[in-house]
């Protein structure tokens, strides 16, 4: 009996209505496509990065061929360019940055979450923090006018003293005697000068600690109370707990957060441009001078010109590339976690 | 949002109207489902539902958590459609139409069945602006219009006293009742037939529950209200109607009182008397 | 349990503890030298010509015409990275559940975000500067345009995250409610979600503005630097970063100087930036509930 009361509405008021509908889907449908377009830029922005230095690149792969990654030749004067030099730099001091980063920010790391008494927690974290909000180029003035000259006076010193065949106090230290190999990791040309591989490591290794901790410091807190408290239930020290229950428990995730420190550390231009010496002499020696892909391209391009500009654009292409790897994994790693954390 | 529907062409109405074969006295079916099948993925979340909803009286559907109540509301103004992966097959018939029809417009079934759900949801905007959202999506109203509607509105949900003094503050200062309420004002300005209240009373303390249980009383003169609930002898105060599910079925349907009184199934009255659940 | 085994346990955990507590006195010794130092050696050089006189004068002058320029590029910047951002952000959180290509944006966001910046500054100068200066015949080569271009692509992946972040936040009901009274998708995202999101947004483009106002090696070949005032977003422009940089390497101390009295204006803008992001970010969290 409903059926005869069926309230069907006016045909005017129901073609209002169906281009109101249709208006609204159309509506919906191009907004969609906004939103996706742009979200689209994120995508091209990669693409044109490497895109872009690959293209301009090109003219040095060409001439140079597989031998411009096997070359330590990079002379303007003779239009010859071999990226030896700026990748051993550029992996070098990001080497050396995790060497020192990584245990600090561990330790402190392990301190915001295990350690510090809860009140000192917000403060510390935040001081930590705000050390990843100095600007780079800051840290490249600390770096040359501060931290260099620091390290001539009283680094440098102690380590040619015990480590180097060439030692400023004239006694060749036991080690060396014994081990003469390790002194060409300690030899330097101009030994009161601060600049060098091991400074920019150093400078770029207090750039990355508030990234790598802050990662550690947030994957350590994703490891479950209990399963803490039923370790410490069987007396474990606080110790013994970190290391046979927070560190397996988000292992692969540390490791992210130690890669994505290393992609930060491989691309940092500014930090280092001052302190590396810019030099193109191959040397395995940390104290020597030398030159990264990033300060490479910073020094030169502005005079750049045909194969030279060529040849730091297919530098950027390498770094880029390889900075991209090294954070995908980083990535990959931490979102595994992540993915834990979820289920 | 494609074939949400697979018996959508014929019209479900004329030989019985009485989906459920329940009894309603003198009162016309407003809405009625009819082998509703409702699918979560694989999950085969609502089997076979076919029941009736009269025509301004309060209809409450009761059943343990996970029996499917609160899904079937949602099927009842198909907002359920806004994620992928659930599908509802079978046919709801309102005013003669199926709403399941995917022809069916969604501004026009949505303009007719208002919904309020568990937890309070204003909007982040001021308590006038909260009831006039939805008015302004469906009608051009002039701003005297518009006041009066939002009065109306807000008098309708019981709020206009409270809040009459402050309509341009946030809604997000409001009390949780009075939120509920603001949210049951934003629904019936759209001057909707059916009203869906999704447990509207879980997430508040004992006095709010009691006003909004009072005016669901009320709004039952001028509104269809179909409420789901998990607090029975809420729905033994508020409703004329019972349906009882479980896992997915519905097992009974009736009358209140006679639900709360003498229900015919077994598993109605292991529910009703605590038993399980 | 042994005594000796337990004494072993225990000096081990005392150890590791001093360890932990030595590693973030580092951390933290690190943080007070380079703020002290930016401090000390940059309040030294303060005087009132910093911010009336430009470049062109050098050792007599000021950085005014850097601060204009560092102003100017990061609108630019922030101009065209936060409407790109915020609809991109939206874009991952609200419409990207039915398609593979979400979650590839979302990880590439991230990545992005950690890219190296010289390198996007070379993306600009291929596809904006060098395309310039063909268009004009070398009339406009460097531009302000450029230098906020390759910012914005800086500040994109900043704003893109936390605006995804933030609408995922928000509660699903509050689009249940706005859907169930008929109103279509778009008007419920931009009059609701991005709404009730809104100060977690303002975060995240504040944050950006703050990453992108240290920025330097992009800036080198977009925007190159300019020693006199300008306005024009076509001309060669200044960046206080950029000034830093050039006076940095020079060899006059008095420059040296200028160039840390920059550096302490840039740190001291960049640290309240980063603080009142903080703030508003507190705020968004107290109103939300």
């Amino acid at each position: 009996m409903h059926a005869t009361v069926s309230t069907a509405m006016p045909s005017a008021e129901r073609a209002a209505e169906a281009a109101r509908n249709a208006k609204d889907s159309r509506d919906d449908r191009l907004f969609g496509w906004v939103l996706k377009g742009c979200a689209l830029i994120v995508l091209l922005s990669l693409v044109g990065a490497a895109g872009s230095t690959l293209w301009l690149g090109m003219d040095a792969f060409h001439t140079f061929g597989f031998g411009f990654l096997t070359s330590a030749a990079w002379d303007p004067s003779n239009d010859q360019y071999g990226a030896l030099v700026p990748i051993m730099g550029t992996v070098g001091t990001a080497f050396i940055a995790l060497l020192f980063a990584v245990p600090v920010s561990f330790g402190i790391a392990l301190f915001l979450t295990e350690i510090a008494p809860q009140w000192l927690r917000g403060p510390v974290s935040s001081a930590i923090e705000l050390l990843a909000g100095i600007p780079s180029i800051i840290y490249g003035m600390w770096g040359l006018f501060i931290f260099a000259p620091f390290v001539a006076e009283h680094i440098k010193p102690w380590l040619m003293n015990n480590f180097s065949a060439d030692p400023p106090d004239g006694q060749v230290s036991w080690l060396v005697q014994h081990v003469p190999s390790i002194a060409k990791f300690f030899s330097s040309e101009y030994p009161f000068f601060g600049a060098g591989v091991l400074t920019a490591g150093l400078v770029l290794a207090v750039m990355i600690i508030p990234f790598i901790s802050s990662v550690m410091r947030e994957v350590f807190q994703t490891v479950p109370t209990r399963l803490k408290e039923s370790a410490y239930a069987l007396g474990s020290s606080t110790w013994e707990v970190v290391w046979d229950i927070v560190v397996p428990y988000t292992r692969t995730a540390v490791i992210g957060g130690v890669f994505l420190g290393l992609g930060r550390a491989l691309g940092e231009t500014m930090a280092v441009a001052f302190v590396l010496g810019n030099t193109f002499k191959l040397t395995p020696s940390i104290l020597e001078t030398g030159s990264s892909i990033a300060s490479t391209i910073a020094n030169q391009f502005g005079e750049a010109q045909g194969l030279q500009r060529s040849a730091l654009m297919a530098l950027a292409f390498l770094l880029f590339v390889v900075t991209f790897i090294v954070l995908l994994i980083a990535r990959l790693m931490l979102r595994r976690l992540a993915n834990r954390e979820g289920k | 949002m494609t074939n949400m529907n697979e018996v959508a062409s014929q019209p479900g109405f004329g030989t019985s109207p009485h989906a459920s074969g329940v009894d309603l006295g003198q009162v016309a079916p407003k809405m009625f489902a009819r082998d509703v099948n409702f699918h979560y993925n694989d999950f085969h979340a609502l089997k076979n539902i076919s029941m009736d909803v009269p025509e301004k009286k309060v209809t409450a559907i009761i059943g343990p958590s996970g029996c499917g109540k609160s899904t079937l509301l949602r099927i009842f103004n198909r907002i359920y459609a806004i994620y992928p992966g659930l599908r509802a097959s079978g046919e709801i018939i309102l005013d003669g139409e199926n709403i399941l029809d995917p022809k069916y417009s969604l501004n026009r079934l949505r303009s007719k069945v208002g919904m309020v759900f568990q937890k309070p949801v204003p909007f982040p905007m001021t308590i006038f602006e909260n009831v006039a959202y939805g008015i302004r999506h469906h009608e051009k109203l002039s701003r005297a219009d518009m006041e009066n509607r939002v009065e109306q509105a807000l008098r309708g949900a019981a709020l206009w006293d409270e809040v009459k003094d402050k309509l341009k503050n946030s809604a997000l200062g409001l009390s949780g009742g009075q939120q509920q309420r603001l949210c049951i004002a934003r629904g019936i300005a759209l001057k909707p037939e059916v009203l869906l209240l999704d447990e509207p009373t879980s997430a508040l303390d004992p006095i709010a529950t009691s006003r909004i249980e009072q005016l669901v009383e009320e709004l039952k003169k001028d509104f269809t209200i179909v409420i789901v609930t998990h607090n029975m002898q809420q729905a033994a105060r508020v409703s004329d109607m019972t349906a009882f599910m479980y896992m997915g079925e519905l097992i009974e349907f009736d009358r209140t009182e006679k639900i709360f009184t003498k229900p015919d199934k077994k598993q109605t009255e292991d529910y009703i008397t605590g038993r399980f659940g | 349990m042994s005594a000796s085994l337990y004494t072993i346990r225990r000096i081990k955990n005392v150890v590791a503890m001093a360890l932990s507590v030595f590693a973030t006195a580092i951390g933290l010794l690190f943080l007070a030298w380079i703020l002290w130092e930016t401090l000390s050696q940059g309040i030294a050089g303060l005087k009132p010509q910093l911010f009336t006189k430009i470049t062109a004068y050098r050792e007599e002058g000021g950085l005014a015409n850097a601060m204009v320029g560092s102003l100017i590029l990061n609108i630019i910047g922030i101009l065209i990275a936060t409407p790109i951002g915020v609809a991109a952000g939206t874009w991952l959180a609200e419409y990207s559940s039915r398609s593979k290509l979400g979650p590839t944006i979302r990880f590439l966001n991230d990545i992005l975000l950690s890219a190296p910046s010289i390198v996007l500054g070379l993306f600009v100068y291929t596809v904006i500067v060098l395309p310039s200066k063909w268009l004009t015949n070398g009339d406009v080569t460097f531009s302000g345009i450029a230098g906020g271009i390759a910012l914005a692509l800086i500040a994109l992946p900043v704003i893109v995250r936390t605006t995804d972040e933030m609408l995922r936040l928000v509660p699903g009901t509050l689009r249940e409610a706005a859907l169930s009274l008929g109103v279509p998708q778009w008007k419920l995202t931009m009059q609701i979600l991005v709404r009730a999101a809104r100060s977690g947004i303002v975060t995240g483009v504040l944050l950006a503005l703050a990453r992108i106002s240290g920025e330097t090696a992009p800036l080198l070949f977009t925007a190159f630097g300019n020693n006199f005032m300008t306005f024009n977003p076509i001309d060669k422009m200044p960046s206080l970063p950029q000034v830093i940089y050039e006076y940095t390497k020079d060899p006059s101390p008095d420059i040296n100087v200028l160039a840390w009295a920059g550096a302490f204006v840039l740190t001291m803008f960049v640290l309240a930036l980063s603080l009142i992001a903080r703030f508003v970010f507190s705020r968004s969290k107290v109103s939300h509930d």
